[in-house]
This record gives C-alpha cells, structure tokens and sequence, in this order.
C-alpha cells in the first residue's frame, strides 16, 4: 500500500495479512478485569485502550497470572470494532475487495480471546479473528508466558518467556511495534506506513503472524527490563491451518534474533522509561540460488506518562528505528538497484485524557530511504519517504470506577485523522499519476467495544 | 498586646493542630493518586484488588467478609488506629512483612497525614 516495487506481487499477500491481522489490533481484555477485579483504567491510559499505565505494564510482565482463575478455568474475551472510512480522493480502485474505492462502513474485526491466567505462572493474550474486511478467521496476536517472581538477596525480580508470534507483541511498552500509536486505524484507509521489520513488515517481507518466537525476559527491581530471544518462520502449511494464509509464509532463514533493554521508573504520579530493541532478520527465497536478503533494525524508544490523580493525564511515546537492508537476493532478481539501503523511521506522540475519559491524541510519524529506481518502481521519485500525521479523539465512558452501566459493557467512541505531507516520496504527483500525499487522507470514525 | 499575643498563638496552636489531623481535601488527591488504582471508597463497600476502605479507621485488620487477605494479614489482628495506618502507609512491607499490597509506601509525612485525614471522613 506504501510502497511499490516489482515484488509486489508477492509481498501483496504479506502486507494485507498484516494490515487486516496486525496493524489493527488494540486490545484490552475485559476478562483481565475480571481477573484482577481491577478496572480498565488500573492498566491501561484512558481505557479501553492498549497504552499500558505500570500497573498495566507489571501484569503483562508477570505473565497475566495476578488475580483468580476464571470461574470456568478458561478466561474468555471478545470485541469488536466498527467504523466508517473516508479518504480526501477516492482510492484507485475498490479500497478491498467487495467494497467501494471511498466512504465505506465496515465491521472491521471481531475477536475472541483467551486472555488472562490459566494457572498460578501461565497466562495468556491469545486472540483469533474474524475480519470483516477479508472476511476470513485466522489466528492473530499470540503471547502466552510463564513467569515467576523470585527474589534475589534484597531485589525483587519477575523471570519469564513468552512463546508469540509477533515481534514486538510481548512489548510492555507501548513505542514500538503492534502496540505503538495509532492503536486502532482503518483497514481500508491510509495509515501510518510500517516500513520495518521490527514494526512488523516492510517493503518486501512481513513477520507479524508469519513466524513463531520465544523470548526469555527479566524485569528486575521494577526498573530494568531485558529480554533476549529469536524467531523462525512458519510453513505454508501451518499457516495456512491457522488461517493465515499459505502465502503468508516467509522464507526466513535460521533463527532470528530479538532483545530488548529499558529502564523504566515508577514515581508513582508519573513514571517513564527509555529503551533499546532490535532485530536480525535474514530471507533466503527458495528460488534465489542461496542469495539471501538481511535486515538488521535498531532502535531507540522513550515514554512518560503523568498520571497524577488521574483526573488529568498526559502521556509522550517516541520511537526512532534504522533498518539496514543488504539485498542481495532482491538485486539478483533484478528486484533493487542498490544492494545496500537504510531507512529510518520515526514516532512521536503526545496524548491528553481528562478524566480518564475524553482523550485527544497527535502522533507525527516518518520515514525515510535511500532512492532505488527498480525497488520503487511505482514512486516518481524513487524514494519511500512518507510523512504524517494522525490525530485521535475519542470518549470512553466505560471501565472505571464512576462507570455506572453493566460491568460487562465497555466501549469507545472516536474519530481518528490521518494526513499525509509527503508520500512515497512526494507531497505532489507521488506514483507519476497526478496523486498528490494529501489525497490520502483518511477520516476514521470508529465503534470499539469490548466484552 | 496580651490579646493579640494569645490571638496569634492560638491560631498557631489550631494550624498545627490542623497540619497534624492533614487536610482532607488534599487527603483525596493523593488517595487518588496512591490508592484508587486498587481501593475504593464507596459506599457500596466494593472490593477491588484491594478491600473497600469505606470505614477503615478503627476496623479490625481483615475483616472483610468474602475478601482474600494475606496469611500475614489474617494473623496480624491488630485494628486499623490512625497510628497503624499511619506506619502501614509508610512502609507497608514493614507493618506487615509478608502482606499482598504492592505499594512502597508514601515518605513524606505531610502527605500521609493528608490521607488519613480523608480515610478518617470515609464513614
């Protein structure tokens, strides 16, 4: 959607396997509430939403285990999400199959969950999914763990793994990756583009859903996070059993590396933390007489959060990443023009809630890479470069305390916009076609709820 | 003189004895902020992770019907007095060595006298 080259037609399958199953998805599981007896709000900023408060961030790092089993052993969630889409100029063609090239309503997902503790160390974010666009069921983000807290001498430590499927999933942050803003957007609009592996696809490869990862972790004193761990793909078969789709799968080669370090501090009224992540990924397409692709993508995050009496809450997440890309199967194939590429991307932004119920939200995201004539073909001026952003409003009565509704009842109102200063490449006559960046902007007018 | 002397030490003697009780009002910002995550004060006596404190001054220590206290709470058997409060606010971990609450505690001794001041009117 972002990018184009002549591999699109293989990447295609990748990227909309990851836009309907991955970029999507914002969650907060009603049955962690039920577990816990804590409201929405104890984890999560503004509620329903995934940006994880440190009460939100422990529980996710101790395994989902705090709290009681659910009545019925099994802890059961669903939600879904339901929107309206409207781009500046109509889409070339139908924004997806069986649908128009502009204003579209859609039931976008429903999910069901398996979320929340199994036994006294093993809990679990397990979601299946039904989309409303591709209108299929698939598996989608997966994170189950074990974890135990010990203490060693005087220092408080949680040890624990996370068996996933996507990088990033198990990320008790939220600036990088499936839980970085924006949490929610359209599946057949224009959104923040995901230009690197570590953010789940870029130009050529996807690995959201696509693969199988267990990383080792510890959090240690409540203030330093590291964890260390790797990933391997998933055969066309498999995927296709979990409803991925045969074509999701990805020539990855060996094992994929992944770590992790932050420092994070809880004072209570306000709390921040600074990170370092990063991936090794290399793709070895059987067609490509051993010439691989590798990727290798770094980056460095922040956050802080003030949540004083929580009646006014402002939060700031920022992200930069450097993927270096040697391409040397996609040279071979006459699919770039240069074997070695960098892009550069970047998230910032800040978010006010009052009351831990009407939010604004301004995220500005970019990214930037080399020119490459063949490997952005469909650019003018063969260069990825795309820069935006997105601003969200949105009112969530549900999930606190002062809530007076059913407790089972949770959901969120918003309208969410995203416009582009430059894309793939250029603010004007970006594909040679006469399209300019600001076309695609995306009105988004969303219903999430959750049970 | 003399009645402008025993005026101004009189409002000195009401001051400090206000900074001693704490202010309420400020009581309920840090309640909010320290204690609302995990405690309620309703008086629907709701239990969140943590038990209601709607009524805590002077309530026997695990008391609430139906709520799972720690083994270390169940056998402290002490009333919640202002003075307990007080230290368990402090340091938690301290009072009661193997409790359940995650919370380092409040240092600032101001600040805790503000909290009691509000837990003392949740009745």
């Amino acid at each position: 959607m972002s990018l184009s080259s002549r591999f699109a037609g293989f990447r295609a399958p990748l990227v909309i396997a990851a836009l309907l199953l991955s970029a999507t998805s914002a969650h907060a599981l009603p049955s962690y509430a039920r577990q816990t007896e804590q409201e929405c709000v104890s984890c999560h900023v503004g509620a329903i939403g995934p940006q994880l408060t440190p009460y939100g961030q422990k529980f996710k790092i101790g395994g989902y285990t705090d709290g009681k089993i659910a009545d019925w052993g099994i802890p059961l969630s669903a939600h879904i999400i339901a929107g309206a889409t409207h781009t500046n100029k109509d889409q070339d063609g139908p924004a997806a199959e069986n649908f128009k090239s502009n204003d579209n309503v859609a039931i976008q997902e429903v999910s069901g969950f398996v979320g929340g503790k199994l036994s006294d160390h093993v809990g679990t974010f397990s979601q299946v999914t039904l989309s409303g666009i591709e209108q299929r069921v698939g598996w989608d983000n997966i994170d189950v763990r074990y974890a135990r807290e010990l203490k060693f001498g005087t220092t408080d430590a949680v040890l624990g793994v996370s068996l996933n499927n996507s990088p990033t999933v198990q990320d008790p942050f939220n600036t990088v990756g499936v839980w970085a803003y924006p949490y929610t957007s359209s599946d057949l609009g224009f959104g923040a583009p995901s230009n690197a592996l570590l953010t789940g696809e870029n130009a050529l490869y996807g690995l959201g859903q696509n693969v199988l990862g267990l990383t080792g972790y510890a959090f240690i004193a409540d203030s330093v996070y590291a964890e260390l761990g790797g990933y391997r793909r998933l055969n066309g078969n498999t995927l296709s059993r979990l409803g991925a789709g045969r074509d999701s799968a990805v020539p990855l080669t060996g094992f994929t590396p992944y770590y992790r370090l932050a420092y994070t501090k809880d004072f209570n009224h306000q709390n921040l933390s600074l990170g370092l992540i990063g991936l090794n990924s290399s793709f070895k397409p059987e067609d490509g007489g051993g010439a691989k692709d590798k990727f290798k993508d770094i980056g460095l995050d922040a956050s802080y959060q003030f949540l004083g009496t929580r009646k006014h809450i402002g939060t700031v997440n920022a992200a930069y990443i450097r993927e270096k890309q040697t391409l040397d199967y996609t040279l071979a194939e006459g699919g770039a023009d240069h074997r070695s590429q960098t892009l550069k991307s970047y998230n910032l932004n800040a978010a006010y809630y009052f009351m831990n119920t009407y939010g604004a939200t301004v995220g500005l995201f970019g990214s930037k890479g080399n020119e490459d004539a063949t490997l952005y073909a469909d650019n003018r001026l063969a260069r990825p470069n795309t820069t935006g952003t997105t601003v969200q409003l949105d009112w969530t009565p549900t999930g606190k305390e002062s809530f007076t509704g059913p407790a089972w009842l949770n959901y969120r109102l918003a309208l969410q916009y995203t416009a582009f200063s430059k894309y793939d490449g250029a603010k004007s006559d970006y594909d040679g076609t006469g399209r300019k960046a600001s076309d695609n902007n995306t009105l988004f007018l969303y219903l999430w709820s959750a049970l | 003189m003399k009645p402008r002397l025993l005026t101004a030490l009189s409002l000195l003697v009401v001051s400090l004895a206000a900074s001693a009780a704490g202010d309420a009002g400020r009581g309920a910002d840090s309640f909010d902020a320290n204690c609302a995550e995990c405690h309620s004060v309703a008086k629907t006596l709701k239990n969140k992770k943590g038990p209601t404190l709607f009524g805590i001054v002077g309530r026997p220590s695990a008391s609430i019907a139906g709520f799972d206290y720690s083994p270390a709470l169940k056998a402290a058997g002490f009333a919640w007095s202002q003075e307990k409060l007080d230290a368990y606010v402090t340091a938690p971990k301290k009072l009661v060595p193997e409790g359940k609450m995650k919370f380092d505690g409040i240092a600032d001794a101001s600040e805790r006298a503000d909290l009691l001041s509000f837990l003392a009117e949740q009745k």
